[in-house]
């Protein structure tokens, strides 16, 4: 079980990670189409 | 903003869920808990791929670049998920059959349809000038996803296959999974749904803006 847990935490970074990258790359396209 | 919300709180639930709660099916043990990543990425591939030939279609009657941009950025997405799709259930073809790869029917059948969008990219990347590009692919892609469901759906149920065919439905149509499964499975399904809806989105306005600075530049 302990394992899981360690499976869990490296795949909720990874989410937390893309996540995060998203958030920004929609931000960015959204200020390019505003300078349009 | 609300449903990027809904969307991070869904998918790290899932993703919690997923390896807390029991395993979904007990004789396959721990590794049945890919099911709950595997299933909605091939579910994400299917949508993508009849994205990819609704807008193909459109851009046949209408002749207009948005469609093809629609046409390729879904079909991009589709690969993406397809290829995650066969990698996940790759390794857990090497926990149960104990091999990454033995040629099963189902992973036949995935291979040959990565192949046949793979050469949907190659195609365009092969043909200059963007109309001429958009309307060969938009064709080659609907000719792609008539192929989908018999390598999808039919093939490895028609051939004998180990992968599991009733983790979700049984072959009356009836759901299979128990209620603590499904309360992990189907917010799932609507996380990865989500996600795709916003990365293909992000895809097209990046696409659509990339293809309008050539435009420009060229003039």
């Amino acid at each position: 079980m302990t394992s899981n847990y360690a499976v869990m935490a490296v795949t909720l970074i990874i989410w937390v990670g893309l996540f995060v990258y998203l958030l920004r790359l929609d931000r960015k396209v959204k200020r390019l189409e505003e300078k349009k | 903003m609300w449903w990027k919300i809904v969307l991070f709180v869904v998918m790290s639930w899932v993703i919690i869920a997923a390896f807390v709660y029991p395993a979904p099916q007990q004789g396959i043990g721990e590794a049945s808990r890919i099911f709950y990543f595997h299933v909605p990425q091939a579910w994400v591939a299917v949508l993508a791929f009849v994205v990819s030939m609704i807008a193909s279609v459109r851009y046949l009657r209408k002749g207009d670049l948005l469609d093809d941009d629609r046409a390729r950025v879904a079909a991009e997405l589709g690969f993406l998920f397809c290829l995650l799709a066969t990698v996940t259930g790759a390794f857990f073809a090497k926990v149960t059959w104990n091999s990454f790869w033995n040629w099963d029917p189902r992973e036949t059948s995935i291979f040959v349809l990565l192949l046949i969008y793979g050469a949907y990219f190659a195609l365009r990347s092969a043909i200059d000038g963007a109309e001429k590009r958009a309307r060969l692919a938009s064709v080659y892609a609907i000719f792609a996803f008539i192929t989908m469901p018999f390598l999808v759906f039919v093939v490895p149920r028609v051939l004998p296959s180990l992968h599991p065919s009733d983790s979700v439905v049984d072959s009356s149509g009836k759901i299979t999974m128990s209620s603590t499964t499904a309360l992990v499975f189907f917010p799932s399904l609507a996380a990865f749904t989500i996600l795709f809806i916003w990365v293909y989105w992000l895809g097209l306005k990046i696409s659509v803006g990339q293809r309008r600075a050539a435009e420009e530049a060229v003039r």
